[in-house]
């Protein structure tokens, strides 16, 4: 420990303590501008000095990186200090005059207007102060060293590598974090004419996946952390009390051997900027469904409040029905859930907002147990409901921009009028489509999948949860559009199925099946690709090829195409059908 | 061996092959065989001799002529004369300003006879790509000395109470570098020589190296063996200084060719080497942490020094950095002892390093003096001795007026002080300083504020820009000195300049911003009436800013002398000459934009400036 | 080249050593050949050619031989001065190369004066 004197007030701090950090712990202010707890003291503002007194021989040092010595006086605002601080904030002002933190500094230390010739360069160009807290944050905390400075004296600016842009650079965005000026900005660049996406997921590198989620703790999103990007910062970690960061955890694979398998793989929902008419992508304030539901939870990015993109609580809102579905372009099918969360929709936009609602059907269809009650209520609140496709959505024309930012076009089909209606948001119910890796999964599992895309139950009415693979099942969106209770019932179903074998202990399985008869096997794999059930695998230590009898439905195929003839059909040997035919013969 | 009776000694360092010297070698060469005196006469490249001044220099050696400012129309009645007949060409020798009779012996020429030569001793004497010369003057023997009978702590014990202090500018003690260097916590050191010389019209680092790389390397070596734990030298130098990066790249080639330079170095269990760095020529590079940084290969730029090099220099390791000057002086001080070179100079440096200045200083004397170039002399020396003696004066038989030492950083010493002696605490007590070692002498013709002016625009152009006030600050300032040497000054500039100039002094980061200001800080307390001429009667008392001169044509001598010959009018920018061929010529005061051209050009002195 | 041992340092700087003698101008004797229009006439090239021959043959590393214009006794022609040590200059008259050879042996080697060629001993001096 050391102890020191800061304007005459004792302080005692471990030794390597700056001065800076030793006046802060007695209280004591000392203005800093390039000064961050993040890196390194940089010391080049010289804003931070003060005096540090042994005896009678004074020296003016940088307080941010001079470290205590003991026995020393610091005098943080000695006439002197103020000298260089005032002439220093002078230089600054006759360069800076319009910047924020620069005028605010020179008003506290007392500076009103510099001794020295204007030196002001382009306001936007050089709002940069020359503070280097960039440069140090790339460098020490993000580890990406793309920023640094060019040019020496009077002409140094901050540059990048060549003036380009840098590979190196991965838009962490810590530098225009760490600028006192904002002369460095994140600019969100428009990527193939395509507005951003709304963005779903986390908006740090490290969140909690959902309130829900269990257990709760927080995760590192690997894409976006700074660390798995450069090897730097680690800053989660520092803080970190407990020492719970672990940034060596990898993703694993992990083999579990099962007996039954349910596949409940969900689906994906239409992306609605194939139909350009929607706007969708293009135009501000058109969301998807899924965006919508986001918007509204209470833990998204708008806290459940429904705002459009400036902010603003919308006047109306469009909910658009069947964008994608029963559309002999898209998907013939009727995804079965739209109307009701459309609905849902309506309910929550006129809890939350005063703003009108319009719905765009083309059939209402409020089956099931309660939902027809719900559509009757939602009618009586007042929300409009129009029966017609949308024709498209676009910008309104400045005329009309005082009633809504965006223009529905429609034939009410009902009135036989065409409508053009001002909203300020447009929510489009997307259709519920198969997954875009199905195929892949199907052929995992050797099941099948109908026109549609998705996967094909064994029977459309009497098993609606198996396969034709024996010990797989599905349930959910992955076997067809349903809503939630519906798809609670089929998984149930599926479950108990399960179960009834797991209860059982055994599987009965079909007498026909084939079998390898392994001195004759060449081992040349023919038979496992063909074989339509998985039910053949290669050992790998006997190099010959293996049925598992469980899964055989004896069909033959490989038999036939075994070209060694080791496969081979139990009951269905060559020398018991040459026996029958000899017996035929007799 | 060759055995020769005649060796001539061509100076080959930067200032005479740029005056052909390389020429002149050629010719006595071919002229030498002419009269088939190949065998008695050798011709022979040497380091710079100083005298840069009277380049190309010969000195043909037993007799110790010294032939200066010679062509190679010179050559052949130089062979002739001297070295066939033995009879010294007079005309080509050195004559004393206001004197006629020429003196024939380099030792007895004032410029060479009052200096006393330690780390130039060399100079003139060796060929310096050839390590055997080196040999022959008693080189490496002082690594011999300390390898074999010294310890490091005994090594460290020599240069200690020698007194040697860095001759790059601080004037920090050696030894005590050193000895914080060999304390500090690091199982791999390092040594670095400074040799990024970047004052303008400073060259002795140059020199030295150009004339004796082996001097610095085996005061290195020593260093390293002193400090220990140093297996690895670095040399810093410019990219603009090519042969002095080509005699060093030899000299450590035939070093590591002997052995003194690798594994085991003669024997002793003592490893070290030495490897060549080169700067692109930043001024700020000089500075100790902006070279270290530059090595590392990072932007040269100064960091906070509150933790020392010697601590956490290069790479973070404990590192020594020394300059040119002050390696090339250690191998005489472990040969000839402490106690030798603590003779020289002044002070005591028995009890406190800091006591004294001892040993010799290389200044490069240019400017305003008859005789310029390279001298060394020893510490305590009055500057009037440098500037009168060693210098001859002022040339023309002008009125001295200043002189500036210490580089662009250093202050200017009036007439007043002239008698002071030469030593580091003198020299910073008058606001100026040792520095690397330069020295201008101006005179009566020289404006102050222009010459401050020139000094600073030179720092201000070389401030790296890290630090607010260096980098905002010079710029204000010589924007200020800008609008004074125009007229538009104000009394209140003074002022300001004056209080910035303190401000910058005190707040810099680095050296070059606490120095930059010490030409203006001097002047200003000087030649504070130039200033005020400036301001207050807008008026450049020597006449050399333009822009404050009246231009006006003496109608006398135009029409008698000139005959109003017309050149003004034809090279007057702003048509302000008015006056037919023959006839008497008149400046419109309306129109002048007082270039001074017409001054310049005026044959018969006719344009009068006020 | 091969690595140094200490000793060799010793062994690199006496070889160097004639050439180190004449640059810094102070060996133990020189001799000064008069060689102006007079004595180049009468013979002193073959003078100075015997004494370097001397130098040679005798391996001598500190003797400075040098030239110097007439002496302004261009009868006695050729002529040379030896200065030995902190002795005074002796001048010889009417050399020979013989007579060198053994005023080499016997004043530049022996330190002793050859009378019977010498004109004087001391020189006048130049102011």
């Amino acid at each position: 420990m050391v102890t020191l004197k800061i304007d005459d007030k004792q302080v005692q701090v471990p030794e390597d303590t700056s001065i800076l950090k030793a006046a802060e712990k007695a209280g004591i202010w000392i203005p800093t501008l390039c000064y961050s707890e993040l890196f390194e003291p940089y010391g080049v503002c010289r804003l931070c000095v003060v005096e540090a007194v042994r005896g009678k021989r004074s020296r003016v040092v940088t307080s941010c990186n001079y470290p205590v010595r003991e026995g020393i006086n610091v005098l943080t605002n000695s006439p002197k200090i103020q000298w260089i601080r005032k002439t220093i904030l002078e230089l600054m002002l006759a360069r800076w005059p319009n910047v924020k933190v620069v005028k605010d500094l020179a008003r506290d230390v007392g500076v009103e207007k510099p001794r020295f010739v204007s030196l002001q360069r382009d306001e936007a160009e050089d709002a940069c102060i020359l503070c280097g807290k960039c440069v140090s944050v790339c460098r020490e905390v993000v580890q990406a060293n793309v920023l640094g400075f060019a040019y020496r004296g009077i002409k140094r600016e901050i540059a990048l590598p060549f003036g380009v842009q840098s590979e190196a650079c991965i838009v962490c965005g810590a530098c225009a974090h760490v600028c006192p000026t904002g002369h460095i900005k994140m600019v969100v660049e428009d990527y193939k004419g395509k507005k951003p996406e709304f963005t779903l997921g986390p908006k740090t590198a490290i969140y909690v996946p959902t309130l829900q989620a269990v257990p709760r703790v927080p995760v590192i999103d690997a894409d976006s952390c700074i660390h798995f990007k450069t090897g730097g910062c680690e800053y989660c970690a520092k803080v970190c009390e407990p020492n719970a960061i672990n940034f060596g955890m990898k993703d694993e694979v992990e083999e579990i051997e099962v007996g039954q398998i349910l596949v409940a793989t969900g689906f994906d929902i239409f992306d609605a900027s194939a139909m350009a008419q929607y706007g969708y992508g293009t135009l501000d304030n058109v969301y998807s469904s899924l965006e919508f539901e986001m918007m509204l939870n209470s833990t998204g990015p708008t806290n459940g409040q429904v705002l459009t993109k400036d902010g603003r609580e919308p006047r109306s809102v469009a909910i658009v029905h069947c964008i994608g579905s029963r559309d002999t372009n898209h998907h013939s099918y009727c995804s079965r859930v739209c109307c009701m969360y459309a609905l849902k929709y309506a309910h929550l936009v006129h809890d939350r907002t005063k703003a009108s609602i319009y719905q765009f059907y083309i059939d209402m269809r409020a089956f099931g147990k309660g939902y027809e009650e719900f559509y009757v209520r939602i009618l009586d609140k007042g929300v409009k409901v129009i029966r017609g496709k949308v024709a498209e959505v676009v910008e309104a024309p400045p005329a009309q921009k005082d009633e809504g930012s965006l223009v529905v076009r429609c034939e009410d089909t009902l009135a036989g009028k065409l409508l053009e209606i001002p909203v300020d948001m447009v929510v489009l119910c997307n259709a519920i489509e198969a997954r875009r890796d199905s195929d892949a999964v199907r052929r995992l599992f050797s099941i099948s999948k109908s026109p549609d895309g998705f996967f094909l139950e064994r029977h459309p009415k009497l098993d609606p949860t198996s396969t034709m693979t024996d010990g797989v099942y599905i349930a959910g969106c992955a076997q067809g559009p349903k809503d939630i209770p519906d798809v609670v019932a089929q998984a149930s179903s599926a479950a108990a199925r399960m179960l009834s074998f797991i209860s059982k202990g055994e599987v009965e399985i079909d007498p026909v099946r084939a079998f390898v008869q392994e001195e004759y096997c060449s081992g040349c794999k023919i038979c496992n690709s063909l074989c339509p059930y998985t039910a053949i695998e290669f050992l790998a230590e006997k190099k010959v090829s293996h049925v598992n009898e469980a899964l055989c439905k004896g069909c033959g195929t490989c038999v036939a195409a075994c070209p060694s003839s080791a496969m081979t059909g139990h009951g269905f040997t060559d020398a018991q059908i040459l026996a029958e035919l000899d017996g035929i013969m007799v | 061996m060759k055995r020769y009776r005649l060796q001539l000694m061509v100076c080959a360092g930067t200032g005479c092959v740029s005056n052909h010297s390389v020429e002149i070698k050629d010719a006595l060469d071919r002229e030498i065989e002419k009269h088939k005196l190949q065998n008695e006469a050798e011709v022979v490249f040497t380091g710079c001799n100083g005298f840069c001044g009277a380049g190309p220099i010969v000195v043909v050696q037993p007799d110790g002529v010294f032939y200066q400012l010679l062509k190679t129309a010179d050559i052949p009645h130089l062979v002739e004369e001297h070295l066939l007949k033995g009879r010294p060409v007079k005309k080509l020798m050195y004559s004393p300003p206001a004197e006629k009779i020429p003196i024939p012996k380099m030792s007895d020429i004032p410029f060479f006879s009052d200096q006393t030569l330690i780390a130039l001793r060399n100079r003139g004497m060796i060929d310096p790509e050839q390590i055997d010369d080196y040999i022959a003057r008693g080189g490496y023997k002082g690594l011999v000395k300390a390898l074999t009978m010294m310890t490091p702590d005994e090594v460290l014990k020599e240069i200690k109470s020698s007194g040697l202090r860095g001759r790059g500018g601080g004037g920090f003690p050696t030894g005590v570098k050193w000895e914080s260097c060999k304390h500090a916590h690091g199982d791999i050191k390092h040594v670095i020589c400074n040799a990024d010389e970047g004052d303008p019209g400073a060259f002795m680092d140059r020199s030295i190296i150009e004339g004796d790389p082996h001097a610095v390397i085996e005061g290195m070596i020593i260093g390293a063996y002193a400090i220990e734990k140093v297996h690895q030298g670095y040399i810093y130098v410019r990219m603009e200084y090519p042969l002095a990066i080509k005699r060093f790249q030899i000299a450590i080639k035939q070093a590591r060719e002997y052995g003194l330079l690798g594994e085991n170095i003669l024997d002793a269990g003592f490893t070290f080497d030495i490897d060549i760095r080169r700067g692109a020529g930043a001024f700020v590079c000089g500075e100790s942490t902006a070279l270290m940084a530059s090595v590392e290969g990072k932007p040269g730029e100064p960091r906070a020094k509150y933790i020392h090099t010697v601590e956490r220099g290069l790479w973070e390791r404990p590192t020594c950095l020394n300059n040119v000057e002050t390696w090339a002086n250690v191998p005489q001080i472990i040969l000839k002892g402490a106690q030798w070179f603590s003779s020289i100079g002044t002070g005591d440096v028995s009890a406190d390093p800091w006591g004294g200045s001892k040993g010799t200083k290389v200044f490069s004397l240019a400017g305003k003096v008859n005789n310029t170039g390279l001298v060394e002399v020893p510490m305590g020396i009055p500057l009037r001795d440098i500037v009168f003696k060693i210098g001859g004066g002022i040339r023309d038989g002008k009125k001295f007026k200043a002189v500036q030492t210490g580089g662009p950083s250093g202050g200017f010493i009036p007439e007043s002080l002239l008698d002071l002696p030469v030593d580091y605490e003198e020299l910073t007590k008058v606001g100026s300083m040792m520095g690397s070692g330069g020295m201008v002498v101006t005179d009566e013709d020289n404006c102050m504020v222009d010459m401050a002016r020139y000094f600073l625009a030179f720092t201000q152009a070389e401030s790296c820009g890290k630090c607010t006030p260096c980098r905002e600050g010079t710029k204000q300032m010589l924007d200020i000195l800008d609008r004074i040497s125009v007229g538009e000054g104000t009394e209140e500039d003074l002022v300001t300049l004056e209080d910035l100039s303190n401000v910058i002094v005190e707040s810099s980061l680095c050296a070059l911003g606490g120095s930059a200001p010490n030409p203006v800080l001097t002047t200003l307390k000087y030649f504070r009436e130039e200033y005020e001429a400036h301001v207050k009667d807008k008026k450049c008392p020597s006449h050399t800013c333009r822009k404050l001169n009246t231009y006006s044509i003496d109608e006398k001598i135009c029409l008698k002398l000139g005959h109003g010959c017309h050149v003004c009018v034809k090279h007057c920018p702003d048509a302000a000459i008015i006056g037919e061929r023959k006839q008497v010529h008149y400046i419109d005061p309306a129109k002048c934009s007082k270039c001074g051209v017409c001054y310049d050009v005026c044959n018969f002195k006719a344009v009068q400036v006020a | 080249m091969a690595k140094l041992k200490i000793e060799d340092l010793d062994r690199i700087a006496e070889e160097a050593r004639s050439k180190m003698t004449i640059r810094e101008g102070a060996g133990k004797a020189r001799i000064t050949v008069h060689m102006g229009t007079c004595g180049i006439a009468a013979g002193a090239r073959a003078i100075m050619s015997a004494f370097l021959d001397e130098i040679k043959a005798h391996n001598i590393k500190d003797v400075i031989i040098t030239t110097s214009g007439c002496a302004g006794l261009c009868s006695r022609e050729p002529m040379a001065t030896v200065e030995f040590g902190n002795q005074a200059p002796v001048k010889y008259v009417d050399l020979t190369d013989e007579k060198a050879r053994k005023i080499f042996k016997e004043h530049v080697l022996g330190g002793k004066f050859v009378m019977e060629y010498a004109l004087s001993v001391g020189s006048e001096r130049i102011r």
